[in-house]
């Protein structure tokens, strides 16, 4: 099994290594789909550069990488340029060694749950708990769904800060699931700093370190907060200014670029009156951050990493600058909700649609920008279309989640006067 | 929400049941409603009257001031020229038009510029273009309108079209002479057809290229002078000072159109100098004609989107389209029979010219590029169009065939493995553990290896013609591109009989040729609409027809032949053979036949020269699109099965 994993992971390493000497390298670093101004390498370039010559690289509007990471990878850029995407290949075949191992360990801790529960199980519902093949079924299928997916294999090749979002979010998660309280915690609140929408994981992060005390979790939000700060502290002693703090949480929330992307800011921040800026920027903000996030821990409070999972998704879908590279990486975590999946009944429909508004993006950009036939409204129908599946398959999880566990406890057939019974949402 | 919050507990529908199981008829009902609507477009309540969006053009305004004198100077020169023709059989006058435009106080310079022909051994022509500036007494030289005339030599094939130079300079001297002028002018002769203007345009846009760059076919040179960003163009084609009707040509490069509102200029300036002119105008004894309006404007449709789909441009000014500069051509027909009409020739051209003048007004008030109007449209008549709201619902109902085909094979694929070992006695909505993980265990690894392969095969068409050691041999651009054509055609052929799929792969290969042969149309249909609606239509039926599972013998049969009929070579092929059928009705079948080969083969050269040189990419998605496409539907009309139950028993225990 293991050899299996490395062949995997050289394979996945080959096919990034391959395309990153390709052209499709620049025209990926490009593409607005994946460089947004805030992962995009040209920007990281630019502050790079700046950071050499002096100038503060936060005093503009171009760059908007952390100052802890864009010191540490000006050192590597300056240097060892010529290896830098092969950094970011190691960085992401990480990131899925880490999906690799926190899929592994979690199957485990849901097997040795269920020995616990199974007693109350139903009857026919072998198909609907875990079984030990899982163990190295589903961490497969998870580095499958990490190393082969056209998007973060394109997202890595284009050299997008997403490829580091991406590893820190699986470190963060591999940390929760390996219940590593202070590393988790000191990651989160760097993450946090770097790019805002990653701090409603604290939800998960509670619910899993402090599931009965109160004051544990006050104890622990104390940390956070004063980690966040330490990070801040440790970025300004970097910079020796706090311009910074508007340069990238700043830039995030006021929403400044108005840059095309695959999310749903843009258009409307465009269209809007400026009046009503503000208001139109807090609600964004909230829906992008608070809005689905005490539902749906009250929902999930048992189980926190499928918490996880859909808030890092519902952040893919509504924060202010995505990219594919984002889409990526929670899709990469569905095969941990394997046993969900029978009753996911929008997969290929969801599928259908990406393949379709992905290609068509292509087209009308070509279209709108070059061609200049068409214009911004028919590139935003087609990231409008390519949210709604999102939002599809979040939901559609989501219910799959609640019917699987209704139907372990009370099984799959339910037949009420002969007719199969429907569950009602009350 | 019941959408997305299904109660039921069984993620089995039985309305996916019921609809699969009249997916044929549902899918065909779909493309007849696409076909119908299509054919509704032409109908007057389908279509709207063209309007003028953009306020700032304000055609007819002012009073044309253009007088007789400068016909007299287009009439004086077109002698001249004439003369100059006897000495210069194969190339242009260069010197005689230096000379008059540095005659009329323009700024004037010539741009030359070397095609490295890449076929037959390399060979090397070199041509010459000609242009003068007017530079705008009010502006800076930041914005500027284009006027250009190509210039055919006596011994060209083409229609003679000498007179649009003198009418050109007609009216660059005419133009001289006023201070009204917010945009510079460029007056411009071509030569060599489209290729001297595809070279100029690529001069003045990107010019003067850091080292000669070998793999580029085209040198294009760079221009001493140029007049800011270019925001509209005229071509000028005229065969004659006496006119008979004035044909405005707006197809360019990859289908693309110039802005409606160009066209609505156009139109509205010659209606009122009393010019007749139209959208594919024919001379008047053609168009008098007893067909009914509906099937004159149907005619019209289908006749303006086969002109698209080849994304050829049937002009020069279907190039400037590539770098966002709205043009058109306005081409001008000799009259022929001017027994009723008595014209002074003295003042012949004089509408002409006054029409011209007209348009250059309007388009000298442009604030801002063309953006109001439409640059997706189909015209239906003169003063008659359909937008891509209107239009692109046919396209859309053809495509949604393929991808309800798809969602439907793909829900009930379940279903079909169930049946043969379980015959019915499970009871509905139930699908056993072994049903669930049927679609997690389909071979995607060697589907997806497949479908690389496929593509492998067409994109090797689209290199290998312009590999060096093919050009280095001894053999015309023709027969060399068309063997490779055709080789490649051979391979995909045989291709099912030596890869055999594992099972479910043909299940598998299915749905995904289904999902991609969608997005591809859409993607085509987007670009170019024309060439998208035409493969959906020609396609679409035989995909929807296309089984993997059990079927009868002779349908299969049909199938097959119906795929094979499809493929693009054959198609090609038969275009190109009832095209020569009705342009040499005297040719015997065998003679046809042959006619028809050797024409075939030049046209995929030719399409593989304007993909290299001017960027027309109907090669590019014929080879690395329809033709992989081809070849997964010729595999699904073969479902070779490898026959084998251990595998089948495999697959139910996983």
């Amino acid at each position: 099994m293991d050899s299996n994993r490395y062949k995997l992971l050289l394979l996945g390493g080959a096919v990034r290594l391959y395309f990153s000497n390709t052209s499709l390298a620049s025209l990926i670093g490009n593409r607005v789909e994946f460089a947004t101004p805030l992962n995009s390498f040209k920007r990281l370039q630019e502050g790079v550069f700046l950071l050499q010559q002096g100038v503060d690289p936060y005093g503009g509007d171009l760059v908007h990488e952390s100052p802890l990471l864009l010191k540490a990878l000006s050192g590597i850029l300056l240097n060892y340029a010529q290896w830098l995407p092969i950094l970011y290949i190691l960085f992401d075949l990480c990131t899925a060694t880490l999906l690799y191992l926190l899929s592994h360990t979690f199957v485990k801790q849901k097997l040795k749950q269920q020995q616990g529960e199974c007693k109350d199980y139903a009857k026919d519902t072998e198909e609907l708990q875990y079984s030990e093949n899982d163990q190295f079924k589903i961490p497969e299928l998870v580095l499958l769904a990490y190393l082969f997916n056209p998007l973060t294999i394109l997202s890595c090749v284009g050299l997008t800060s997403t490829v580091l979002s991406n590893l820190l979010l699986a470190l963060i998660l591999y940390t929760m699931v390996k219940r590593q309280l202070f590393i988790c915690v000191i990651v989160l609140a760097f993450e946090t700093v770097r790019s805002l929408y990653p701090v409603v994981l604290i939800a998960p992060l509670l619910l899993i370190f402090a599931r009965r005390s109160v004051g544990l979790s006050i104890a622990i939000l104390m940390v956070f907060v004063t980690s966040c700060f330490a990070v801040a502290g440790a970025n300004f002693l970097v910079m020796n200014s706090w311009n910074y703090l508007d340069g990238t949480l700043g830039f995030i929330f006021y929403f400044r670029d108005l840059q095309p992307n695959i999310g749903l800011f843009w258009y409307f921040f465009t269209e809007m009156f400026e009046h009503f800026r503000t208001m139109f920027l807090i609600t964004f903000q909230l829906n992008a951050t608070v809005l689905y996030l005490v539902p749906l821990s009250i929902k999930l409070r048992k189980e926190p990493l499928l918490l996880a999972t859909v808030l890092i998704a519902l952040m893919a879908v509504f924060r202010a600058y995505p990219s594919l590279g984002d889409v990526g990486f929670y899709l990469a975590l569905l095969p941990l909700w394997r046993r969900c999946w029978k009753f996911m009944a929008h997969g290929f429909v969801v599928f259908t649609f990406f393949l379709i508004t992905l290609s068509m993006m292509g087209a009308l950009w070509h279209l709108w920008i070059y061609a200049g036939s068409a214009n911004a409204n028919f590139y935003f129908g087609a990231t409008l279309a390519f949210s709604t599946g999102q939002i599809f398959l979040i939901t559609d999880l989501l219910f799959a989640h609640v019917k699987r566990v209704f139907c372990l406890y009370n099984g799959q057939r339910i037949l009420i006067d002969g007719e199969e019974a429907r569950i009602l949402l009350e | 929400m019941g959408l997305l919050s299904d109660p039921s507990l069984s993620t089995h529908n039985k309305l996916v049941d019921n609809l699969a199981k009249h997916m044929r008829k549902l899918c065909y009902a779909f493309y007849t409603a696409g076909v119908v609507w299509f054919m509704c477009l032409a109908l007057p309540e389908f279509n709207h009257g063209t309007y003028l969006s953009e306020n700032a053009l304000s055609p007819g305004l002012v009073y044309p001031e253009i007088r007789i004198d400068a016909n007299r100077l287009a009439v004086q020169m077109l002698e001249e020229l004439q003369r100059e023709r006897k000495d210069h059989q194969a190339t242009t006058p260069h010197a005689w038009i230096l000379a008059k435009l540095n005659e009329f106080g323009l700024e004037t310079h010539t741009h030359n510029y070397t095609l490295r022909y890449p076929f037959g051994g390399g060979k090397e022509f070199h041509g010459k273009n000609i242009y003068g500036i007017l530079r705008a007494p009010r502006i800076g030289s930041t914005e500027g309108i284009v006027f250009s005339a190509p210039y055919r030599p006596p011994n060209s094939v083409h229609v003679d079209i000498t007179p649009s130079v003198p009418v050109l300079l007609a009216f660059a001297e005419f133009a001289r002479r006023k201070n009204y002028w917010a945009k510079d002018l460029i007056f411009l002769v071509t030569e060599q057809e489209q290729l001297g203007m595809q070279a100029w345009l690529e001069a003045y846009h990107d010019g003067d290229k850091e080292g000669d760059n070998s793999n580029s076919y085209l040198l294009a040179g760079n221009l001493p002078a140029r007049a800011g960003s270019l925001q509209a163009a005229l071509n000028i084609e005229v065969q004659d000072l006496e006119i008979d009707y004035i044909d405005v040509k707006i197809e360019g490069l990859n289908g693309k159109l110039p802005n409606l509102d160009m066209f609505n200029l156009v139109q509205r300036i010659m209606a009122r100098e009393g010019v007749t002119s139209g959208y594919k105008q024919t001379p008047r004894k053609k168009r008098r004609s007893n067909f009914s309006t509906y099937e004159q404007n149907l005619r019209q449709m289908l006749a303006m989107l086969s002109t698209q789909s080849s994304g050829v441009p049937n002009g020069n000014h279907g190039l400037f389209h590539r770098y966002r500069i709205d043009a058109l051509t306005i081409s001008a027909a000799k009259r022929v029979t001017n027994s009723n009409v008595k014209s002074n020739p003295s003042s012949a051209a004089v509408p002409l010219l006054k029409a011209i003048e007209g348009i250059a007004r309007s388009l000298n008030n442009l604030l801002e590029r063309f953006h109001q109007s439409f640059f997706f449209y189909v015209i239906v008549h003169n003063d008659r169009y359909i937008s891509i709201g209107d239009y692109m619902p046919a396209l859309v109902a053809l495509i949604a065939c393929s991808f309800l085909k798809a969602y439907l094979t793909w829900s009930t694929l379940d279903v079909i493995e169930r049946r043969p070992q379980q015959d019915g006695d499970v009871a509905e909505g139930y699908l056993g553990p072994a049903m669930q993980s049927m679609k997690l265990s389909l071979p995607y690894g060697v589907v997806l290896l497949y479908l690389a392969l496929a593509l492998f095969i067409g994109y090797v068409g689209n290199v290998l013609p312009l590999q060096k050691y093919f050009m280095e041999l001894p053999l015309g651009a023709g027969p060399l591109t068309g063997s490779i054509l055709v080789a490649l055609n051979l391979i995909g052929l045989v291709l099912p009989f030596v890869v055999v799929l594992p099972a479910g792969g043909l299940e598998l290969l299915h749905i995904s040729l289904l999902l991609i042969y969608g997005c591809a149309l859409i993607v085509i249909g987007l670009l170019n609409f024309s060439l998208g609606f035409f493969v959906a239509v020609l396609s679409v039926p035989m995909v929807v027809a296309l089984n993997t599972g059990k079927m009868n013998r002779t349908l299969r049969g049909l199938t097959r032949l119906w795929t094979l009929l499809l493929n693009p070579l054959v198609v090609i092929y038969t275009i190109i053979l009832i095209m020569s059928f009705y342009q040499f009705p005297e040719l015997t079948f065998q003679q046809l036949l042959l006619r028809a080969a050797s024409a075939a083969m030049d046209a995929v050269t030719f399409a593989l020269i304007d993909s290299v040189i001017y960027g027309n990419w109907l090669y590019f998605a014929i080879c690395t699109v329809f033709l992989p496409l081809w070849i997964i539907c010729w595999t699904l009309a073969l479902a070779k099965r490898s026959d084998n139950k251990i595998s089948q028993t495999k697959l139910k225990a996983n």
